[in-house]
């Protein structure tokens, strides 16, 4: 069974300090761990956030759909050894089930990318297919916007641009993204802050 | 950029911009989390204006993504078989940790948004997304998004009638027969 982690909180007036559980995920965890069907929720949760990850990462629906497949389904088979580790200095909310199923999710994206390097590489040009019958000229600007930004990131470097995913897309926080990038939280804010700038770069010189 | 605050004393420029830009960042996540204006910084805790504005940019215009829903259903169908064969061995006495999973599934297509769909979504007000959403290969627009419209009213339409949940009805039927 996972060690609880638990951290204070509370005013002193409403009669002391109490416990909280760091993990927000920490009763879904556990339920699943008794319960692999339960695991359906943590599921659910993180779905689209995995697949964000992936398909910045991987450039191809097929392909991150394939690597979230794998990252979930290993997610589970490994549930029951997942142990708890979050820390008061982690904050409220932290969540290392997150931080561990990002850490499975970037395994099976490397291997997928070990596989596309055998293959021509199709552009992310995502957001370039849109369509929104409602507004087409705000519709264009937007896309346009998100093109850019889109493009930015993809040309930035392997770490880089995984941080600046994982801080803007998937909104984790410092600490989380060190832990799923096996770096100290120093080198991420320092990897962040060099990213932007290259990215700062590559959009001044188009719409906003 | 000066080393004001305790926190950012000992440290070399870099580290300090880093820092500054670190905090900046919190504040205007948090701010777009909570729907938001972010709360007043101090100027001396602002990073440099090109950082700035790519924080500012990449904050409102990066689209979240989610895969098409018969993907998401397909593996949540995998997902109910695997939790099924580890609840055997489970309920068996054993570990229940060695069960061996198929990884690769069929290729799925992606999702289709069906046009009895969009007609009855398209005047949802409801469903205002505040940044671009791609829905298994189609991007769509920020302010309103057909395919989180689709999303959400298929969500309403199938609320918590899970595919793990009937697995776990199934199991318990089988056990009693």
């Amino acid at each position: 069974m996972a060690r609880p982690a638990l951290r204070k909180v509370g005013r002193p007036e409403e009669g002391g300090p109490r416990l909280a559980h760091l993990d927000r995920d920490r009763r879904l965890v556990e339920a699943a761990q008794a319960d692999p069907a339960r695991f359906e929720a943590l599921y659910r949760k993180y779905l689209a956030q995995v697949y964000s990850f992936a398909y910045y990462e991987l450039r191809d629906h097929h392909e991150a759909e394939d690597a979230t497949e794998r990252t979930f389904l290993a997610a589970l088979a490994g549930l029951a050894r997942f142990e708890e580790r979050a820390r008061p200095a982690d904050g409220e909310g932290a969540s290392t089930f997150r931080v561990w199923l990002f850490q499975i999710a970037r395994n099976a994206i490397a291997e997928r990318r070990r596989r596309q390097r055998r293959r021509p590489e199709a552009p992310l040009e995502a957001a370039e297919h849109v369509a929104d019958p409602l507004d087409l000229e705000a519709t264009a600007v937007r896309h346009d916007a998100a093109t850019a930004a889109v493009r930015a990131i993809s040309r930035l470097a392997g770490d880089r641009r995984r941080a600046l995913i994982l801080r803007f897309v998937d909104e984790m926080t410092t600490h989380e993204i060190a832990g799923v990038l096996g770096r100290s939280e120093g080198a991420v804010r320092v990897l962040i802050h060099r990213a932007l700038r290259t990215v700062a770069r590559e959009l001044d010189d188009q719409p906003q | 950029m000066t080393a004001g605050p305790p926190e950012i004393r000992g440290r070399d420029s870099l580290e300090i911009d880093a820092l500054v830009t670190d905090r900046y960042l919190e504040s205007i996540l948090a701010a777009h989390a909570r729907g938001a204006d972010m709360a007043p910084i101090p100027a001396d805790r602002h990073p440099d204006p090109d950082v700035r504005q790519a924080v500012a940019r990449l904050a409102r215009e990066l689209p979240r993504l989610h895969p098409s829903f018969r993907f998401e259903e397909a593996l949540a169908g995998k997902l109910q078989e695997a939790a099924a064969r580890m609840r055997l061995p489970l309920a068996a006495g054993g570990e229940g940790d060695a069960s061996v999973l198929a990884v690769r599934g069929p290729d799925l297509p992606i999702a289709a948004i069906d046009e009895g769909d969009r007609i009855r979504l398209l005047g949802d007000t409801r469903l205002v997304i505040g940044r671009p959403l791609l829905v298994g290969g189609a991007v769509t627009s920020a302010a309103l998004s057909i395919a989180g419209a689709v999303y959400v009213a298929w969500r309403i339409r199938h609320p918590q009638a899970s595919p793990m949940a009937r697995a776990i009805r199934a199991v318990a039927r089988t056990r009693l027969a």
